[in-house]
């Protein structure tokens, strides 16, 4: 029997009015990738966060290689052996790659009178960046110039170069690519084969199942079982994970494309410098249009021109009434609703309430002529959708800071459906969320379809792209290169082909 | 300890956060009067000049809430009530018409507020930054106006007995309770206020939610405006003249009533319009009782560390619920 590098015993964890962990016991041991699967708000993320000196549990006992483990902060606990990326942006725009990479430790490259020599730093950070396989980003890059996607990297190689004994993944996946995630297991199996645990927490079973040895599920704060690989199975997990057999379909059940004959939105000839070229899409009403291909195709910006919120350099996006989305203010009179991949910075307020994020949207149709706005009557529009989406709260006052990643999500989804969305411009609107809120999200878009609204879903999935949309568009290098109609002989192969 | 234990604590606790400032100004009151009391000084002399100096922070800091809400500060606001009142006079003294004065207050002070964010706007600089210039562009001007027309130290005055009927604690008492019910409403009752509080939170998600961040931020300015002038007629219905030191503090002050009205100095949805009122009668109430407690001689660095500690006090305590809800999970 192995000796754990990570012992944690009777750990527990409160926020506010929620326990999200209760007296957990976990071992991390050498030579091994445990995965952490579970709900939203199981304490997949809290158990790791402790660990990796994010925050300190309430009570409870840690050993790192047998000694006590109390890590101050989240560099404390890096420099020690354990290091974390975490699930949101975890770097600091305004700043070069190099002086993310090299945070409080610009004193290793002095240079004369006192300063920084940022030619070294610079080189350093290019080193650290080739050694996992980012090979297009240099240190002197601007972080506010990056995507999501390579700000994940960059994040990535910052924990790495550090040579950490534990590495704590949490549900980074979402934010990368095919290309990324290569990157990223590699780096995990390299990690591994040098005698060093790897914890991996993710919401896709085929990944979990494909990637790790080992795999603890929990729920409610509390381990629910410990899978070896021999005993991965993927209903097992699942029935472990929710407690309860899934009901219903996950996708939609019907396999034959349909849509209404008007046109609820086009965009016609769409150019963005590099990112779109001559780009057209028409959407109709009651149908769902997803969008797909590798991270930089040029998708994502297509859906923040959709709803007005980046204007084109040339090409115009037009509603079926013939109105011009010029600005987000005009596509929300037309009734569009944009859900962010970035739900963190673009499409949540973290310090307002549940309250707040989701009546912000909806308050014309709520306020008394337009204009006032009463407690009671947003109350009731609120509890509504909370109602309606099942939102694991407290009260609508809590800050939604507080809740999960597939809450959160949910809070989303309410305040765009809450106000009546005809157009709902969806990017990657399951990211980060577990199967049971995406099962809820499938059969939420698929009853949205056929009340006749329209749902463009942009998405790195092939499986959600193909299971819920009447039509897919694959895009690659910013030009849509291939149309497929819904059917059931649709495959990945033939899909990916058009993607890289 | 079960989940609607916790709840139950952390909303007490919340509620505890949210009435301390409310207990403070109360706890300020008390040791002013025991104070004065245990000197053997004249209380309703001590009320009076808390009153005066607290009725025209709170209005001024009550319209600034508006721009601290969206995260921005006005440092402005100070030198903006001084260059109001200076024009002011200097139209009542060329028209001999109060109507007139009142109006070109209230236009002054409105389009100060509002010239600072459309600079802001326009040159996409932080509102701050603009604000530092206009204050220094406004006291510079004030102050030429008041030496080359009364005198550095004297100023310029309007007759005393123009303003003396309105020089009671009736009138503004029902300016400062007319001001406060409007903005009161708007803030918290209209879409503006909503807008602006989310604007504050996060400004990014809030124009991907239609927000017209500068319509939002122009209107905001517009009614620290009125705030400002209001502030600069209640300053000449106290004292019936404007030297180069009229106003001076106002900027400052209000970052430091704001707060110790119990409202988050980084804005958003926890802004609070009462933090105004609250605040602005706490800080001249802390003040006073410095004055009072410590020997002039030494008083003036005294009363400032003092208030320096308070305030940090009051920054950490109202701060305690914000930073636990931002622990991630």
């Amino acid at each position: 029997m192995k000796t754990p590098i990570l012992e944690m015993k009777h750990i527990r964890k409160t926020f506010a009015s929620t326990v999200a962990l209760g007296d957990v016991d976990l071992n991390v041991y050498p030579g091994e990738i445990r995965g952490l699967i579970g709900e939203n708000g199981s304490g997949k993320s809290t158990i790791s966060s402790i660990a990796a000196g994010m925050q300190k549990a309430d009570s409870g006992e840690m050993r790192y290689h047998g000694d006590s483990w109390n890590p101050v902060s989240m560099i404390d606990a890096l420099s020690k052996g354990i290091g974390m990326i975490v699930q949101e942006s975890g770097t600091i725009q305004g700043v070069s790659v190099a002086e993310n990479l090299f945070l409080g430790e610009t004193k290793q490259f002095p240079g004369p009178f006192g300063t920084i020599d940022r030619k070294a730093m610079n080189a350093k950070a290019d080193e650290a960046l080739q050694a996992i396989g980012v090979k297009n980003v240099s240190g002197a890059t601007p972080m506010g110039a990056l995507d999501f996607q390579t700000r994940k990297l960059v994040e990535i190689a910052k924990v790495v170069m550090k040579d950490p004994e534990i590495l704590v993944v949490d549900e980074t996946t979402t934010a990368l690519s095919q290309e990324g995630r290569s990157i990223l297991y590699t780096l995990m199996k390299k990690l591994r084969d040098e005698g060093k645990a790897v914890l991996f927490i993710s919401h896709d079973l085929d990944e979990i199942m494909e990637v790790c040895d080992t795999l603890t599920v929990l729920r409610d704060g509390a381990i629910i079982r410990h899978f070896t690989k021999d005993e991965f199975d993927a209903d097992a997990i699942r029935t472990s994970m929710i407690g309860r057999e899934l009901q219903g379909d996950y996708y939609r059940s019907d396999y034959t494309p349909s849509h209404l004959e008007e046109v609820a939105v086009k965009a016609e000839h769409i150019s963005l410098g590099e990112a779109l070229q001559d780009v057209s899409i028409t959407v109709y009403k009651g149908e769902i249009v997803g969008i797909g291909g590798l991270s930089h195709c040029g998708m994502h910006p297509l859906g923040k021109i959709l709803f007005g919120a980046v204007k084109p350099d040339s090409g115009e996006v037009v509603t079926g009434d013939g109105v011009k989305v010029t600005s987000e203010t005009v596509a929300m009179k037309q009734a569009f609703g944009y859900v962010s991949k970035d739900r963190d910075v673009e499409s949540l307020s973290l310090t307002a309430s549940i309250r707040d994020n989701i009546a912000i949207a909806g308050m014309e149709k709520y306020a008394v002529n337009n204009f006032l706005m009463l407690n009671s009557r947003e109350k009731v529009y609120v509890d509504k959708q909370i109602s309606d989406l099942s939102i694991k709260c407290a009260d609508r006052d809590q800050a939604v800071s507080q809740l999960s990643g597939g809450n959160k999500q949910k809070v989303v989804f309410g305040k765009w459906i809450g106000r009546g969305s005809e157009v709902l411009i969806l990017d990657c609107p399951t990211r980060g969320v577990d199967i049971g809120v995406k099962r809820a999200m499938y059969q939420l878009m698929t009853e949205l379809k056929n009340e006749g609204k329209s749902i463009v879903m942009i998405s790195e999935e092939m499986p959600e792209l193909m299971g819920m949309s009447d039509r897919l568009i694959i895009m690659k290098d910013g030009r849509i290169t291939h149309e497929f109609a819904r059917s059931t002989s649709l495959s990945d192969a033939e899909i990916i082909q058009y993607m890289i | 300890m079960d989940n609607e234990a916790i709840l139950r604590k952390y909303k007490r606790r919340q509620r505890l956060i949210d009435i301390l400032p409310v207990v403070a100004l109360a706890a300020l009151f008390a040791i002013l009067v025991a104070t004065v009391q245990s000197k053997g000084y004249r209380l309703d002399m001590y009320l009076k000049i808390v009153f005066n100096e607290g009725v025209v922070l709170a209005v001024v800091a009550t319209g600034a809430v508006f721009i601290y809400t969206l995260g921005s500060f006005d440092i402005s606001l100070g030198a903006s009530t001084l260059f109001s009142a200076t024009l002011g006079v200097m139209t009542y003294n060329a028209t001999q018409s109060l109507p007139l004065m009142i109006l070109v207050i209230f236009g002054v002070a409105v389009g100060c507020s509002l010239l600072s964010s459309v600079l802001a706007s326009v040159f996409h600089i932080p509102v701050f930054v603009t604000t530092v210039a206009m204050m220094s562009v406004l006291s510079a001007i004030a102050a030429q106006i008041i030496t080359t027309n009364g005198g550095a130290v004297g100023g310029i005055s309007i007759p005393s007995a123009l303003v003396k009927p309105l020089d009671n604690m009736g009138f503004k008492i029902a300016v400062l309770a007319v001001f406060w019910l409007i903005c009161f409403f708007v803030f918290d009752f209209t879409k503006i206020g909503r807008k602006q509080k989310f604007l504050g939170g996060n400004p990014v998600c809030a124009q991907l939610t239609g927000i017209q961040v500068n319509k939002y931020a122009i209107i905001a300015f517009v009614m620290a405006g009125i705030g400002v002038g209001l502030g600069a007629f209640l300053t000449l219905v106290y004292t019936p003249s404007v030297t180069a030191t009229t106003a001076g503090s106002i900027g400052m002050n209000i970052v430091v009533a704001i707060v110790f009205g119990g409202m988050p100095i980084s804005g958003g949805p926890r802004s609070r319009i009462y933090s105004a009122l609250v605040g602005g009668f706490s800080y001249i109430l802390l003040n006073n009782i410095l004055k009072l407690l410590i020997d002039s001689n030494i008083g003036y660095g005294v009363s400032q560390i003092v208030s320096a500690v308070f305030f940090l006090a009051v920054v950490y305590v109202t701060g305690l619920n914000y930073r636990s809800q931002m622990l991630p999970r």
